[in-house]
């Protein structure tokens, strides 16, 4: 196990290194910083002058080796846009975003499981065609019109939440449904589908036929089964809008997190910043593989993690 | 019975009263900008929603009336020029920072040499560039320098913020803005909000509102649903169809110009007549109406703006008339040729609306027009590139110098900015009015070099753009003419 994670480490270094210097070439070969940050009616001068006292006119060879020895110091760099050190920007950041993640689908793993068995228990049903439609509605909306619509009912007609910002739990309510009802959507459709795959195997008919209670088969015997295939679902989710599908959410809520401050960046060209947030995030995603992993081998002890 | 009732009653209304008399002590509003500052140091960056905030805490020498006019703020009446290269301020007395620190001819030339230093690094250079050095020669009085004569350095002080000597090297300036302006300081809750309080002491007197926070909304969809909540008093950036949806709204015309540069050396684009003819083929008023819902104004036949120095007057918004469009192609032997149009989309209000609306008048006129929008990085790039022009490129200038050389050194002047000719005589009379210190002559230069270029139709002018802001009910405010957010000109109605 010990050498395992060892192992997976360094094979993720190796992953975050590779997008960090990705993202290193892209934004010096593509695009000028320059002419992003400064505005349109700045001179040529102006605009050497700006390159120079940010580095940005040494050869790209020289910068990048400036840029891997500040690497092992966890050194990005001041943020050209907020002028103060990149990795702070993300710290302030990247607490907000998780905790929206967190409750976003936290929420979608805790329901879609209730709802899943529920619908699974009678398939063709009422309550099995419901969940199927609704959940396909869900997974067919956009964010963005999701998270207009919440507000519109929700903060200015039903004056019951605020809006948009951060600050009490109340505000956290809106853009955890708006970022979890995708996943919710898909979770519920997956344990229904897998539910019903399992109760009709032969070993749930033996137990029933022992007499065992239908919550002791299907909590203990068929969910265990299913768990695999939806922590890998889970995982996955988790990755994507780690990567990229909180953007959208943070900004029709101006939710202060790493996904807005992302874009902003990218708006701005500033591409100290950029660094600093892709190396965290690609980080991160190498953590909660690893940690996937561990959790598969933890649920069925046949998986072999060499 | 009755008794009970009188005192329930009594108490009502004594609690209605001093409901209403609280809002009146505490005039607190909220503002929803569209980006977050950046940092509040005011000397660095060039960015929107630093100078929303920083614009009520930092006063500036001079400062501008609401309607656009230069009048002295830190300063005690207009500069002086001693020579070319010299301006003479004469300081204010009496005014301190709201540590305490004294406002004085030491901050002045603290404030001139902080921005202007190297190291620094300050995007506000491109406003500054000129400025050299500053010397103090009394307590109250200090000369500024510039690199070569500048006959604009007076506007250009209304964007040099003054900030307080020994906090900025004690203190976190980023962090912790002292100035000397209507309002001070309270806290940053960074991503969430920045308050403000008034400040008694102003030798203005306390402000109306007393306490001003910022909110920082990306999304205009969201401001408007805030504004329609009841969280936000201001919103920025109103998009002109919801005017008719908020409680209140006001407009007033911004600093942006929208403008198709043409280049002059380029084959499709090389006859004036073709030049003009793609001047007269668009139906400015109807996009204007259409598309902005009458919130933008038909520009004046230039891309100078109308508040700016150097605004030719006598010159005529260009008409609309396709018949004689179409019979100036057929002069020019141009019927049917092919027009590139570079564009971008998302960076300025409904821009790609505005670039395939007017395409679709020059298509109308009998062209091939090659619409090409590109991503905003990538568009800077061919924007800047020297070497190959496009045909014709969508832009919005922005005057926040109130002045022609700003539209004159980026659109015009050959090798510099965006310009797209290689005309080294325009190129000269361009620099030669930018450095004319006798206003009157520079006056003339510009009306000149307007009407060479509205002649040979250099561009095709579009609109004037005017900034909507959406306000609650119980705001009382008229919008200032240099976008600037004044929050000491707000008052809250009861």
């Amino acid at each position: 196990m010990g050498s395992f994670i060892l192992r997976r480490l360094w094979q993720g270094l190796l992953v975050v290194l590779g997008v960090t210097l990705t993202v290193f070439v892209v934004t010096r070969v593509f695009g000028d910083p320059v002419s992003l940050m400064l505005p349109l009616t700045a001179t040529a001068e102006q605009r050497a002058a700006f390159a120079h006292e940010i580095g940005l006119d040494r050869p790209l060879l020289v910068q990048f080796l400036g840029f891997m020895r500040d690497l092992v110091a966890l050194d990005f760099g001041n943020s050209l846009w907020q002028r103060r050190p990149a990795i702070e920007v993300v710290f302030e950041r990247l607490p907000n975003t998780l905790l929206l993640i967190v409750a976003g689908l936290g929420f979608a793993i805790l329901a879609s499981i209730p709802l899943g068995i529920i619908a699974a228990l009678r398939p063709g049903g009422i309550v099995d065609r419901l969940t199927v439609s609704l959940g396909l509605i869900g997974l067919s909306m956009p964010q963005f019109w999701v998270g207009l619509l919440f507000i519109v009912i929700f903060a200015v007609q039903l004056k019951l939440l605020p809006t948009s910002g951060m600050g009490t739990p109340a505000h956290l309510i809106l853009p955890a449904l708006t970022l979890g009802l995708t996943p919710l959507a898909r979770l519920t459709l997956l344990v229904r589908s897998s539910m019903i795959d399992e109760l009709n195997q032969q070993y749930i008919k033996a137990a029933r036929a022992k007499g065992l209670g239908l919550s002791r088969i299907l909590g203990v015997h068929a969910l265990r089964n299913v768990l695999i295939s939806f922590l890998t679902l889970t995982g996955w989710e988790l990755i994507s809008i780690l990567a990229g599908y909180t953007v959208v959410v943070e900004t029709v809520f101006a939710w202060p997190g790493l996904g807005l401050t992302a874009m902003q960046a990218i708006q701005r060209g500033d591409l100290f910043l950029m660094q600093a947030i892709v190396f965290s995030i690609a980080f991160l995603i190498v953590l909660i593989n690893i940690a996937l992993d561990i959790a598969f081998k933890m649920i069925d002890p046949r998986i072999n993690l060499n | 019975m009755n008794d009970t009732f009188r005192r329930v009653l009594a108490a009502a209304v004594f609690s209605a009263g001093s409901l209403t008399a609280g809002a009146v002590l505490a005039q607190s509003i909220t503002i929803a900008i569209g980006s977050e500052p950046s940092t509040l140091d005011p000397q660095l960056r060039d960015d929107g929603g630093e100078r929303q905030v920083n614009d009520n805490i930092y006063e500036t020498l001079l400062a501008r009336t609401p309607t656009g006019e230069l009048v002295p703020s830190l300063a005690a009446e207009m500069p002086k020029q001693i020579d070319d290269l010299t301006w003479e301020f004469t300081l204010r007395e009496g005014v301190t920072f709201h540590n305490g620190e004294p406002f004085n001819a030491d901050a002045v030339v603290y404030s001139v040499k902080r921005v202007v230093a190297p190291e620094n690094a300050s995007e506000q250079m491109a406003y500054l560039g000129t400025i050299a050095g500053a010397e103090k020669v009394d307590d109250y009085k200090v000369r500024i320098t510039t690199s070569g004569p500048d006959p604009i350095l007076p506007s250009r002080m209304y964007w040099m913020k003054i900030v307080p000597p020994k906090h900025a090297e004690e203190a976190d300036l980023a962090a912790q803005p002292v100035g000397t302006g209507p309002y001070k300081f309270v806290s940053w809750n960074r991503g969430s909000d920045i308050t403000l309080e008034a400040n008694a002491d102003h030798r203005d007197g306390a402000p109306d509102v007393e306490q001003v926070t910022y909110r920082f909304v990306t999304e205009p969809g969201t401001r408007l649903s805030g504004l329609m909540a009841g969280e936000f008093d201001v919103i920025v950036n109103l998009p002109p169809e919801f005017t008719a949806t908020v409680p209140k709204f006001a407009a007033v015309r911004g600093i942006e110009t929208s403008t198709i540069i043409l280049s002059t050396d380029n084959e499709a684009t090389r006859d004036p007549r073709v030049r003009q003819a793609l001047n007269i083929a668009i139906d400015r008023k109807a996009i204007a109406d259409n598309l902005f819902l009458g919130y933008a104004e038909v520009a004046k036949g230039q891309l100078i703006h109308p508040n700016a120095f150097g605004f030719n007057k006598s010159i005529e918004a260009y008409p609309y008339d396709p018949d004689r469009a179409r019979q100036l192609l057929a002069e020019a032997g141009a019927e049917g040729s092919t027009i590139e149009l570079l564009g971008e989309s998302g960076r300025w209000l409904k821009d790609r609306e505005v670039i395939e609306a007017v395409a679709g008048y020059w298509t109308e006129i009998g062209l091939k027009v090659d619409v090409q929008i590109e991503e905003f990085s990538r568009y800077l790039d061919r924007l800047f590139d020297m070497k190959v022009r496009p045909d014709a490129y969508f832009v919005l200038n922005s005057n926040e110098l109130f002045d022609a050389d700003r539209e004159m050194s980026f659109a015009y002047e050959a090798g510099a900015g965006g310009a797209s000719n290689s005309e080294k005589e325009l190129a000269e009379t361009i620099r030669a009015a930018r450095t004319e210190t006798d206003l009157e002559e520079r006056s003339t230069l510009y009306d000149k070099l307007t009407a060479k270029l509205h002649e040979e139709a250099f561009d095709v002018p579009l609109f004037n753009h005017q900034d909507i802001y959406g306000m609650s009910a119980r705001m009382e405010w008229q919008p200032r003419v240099d976008g600037k957010l004044i929050v000491k000109e707000m008052s809250v109605a009861e």
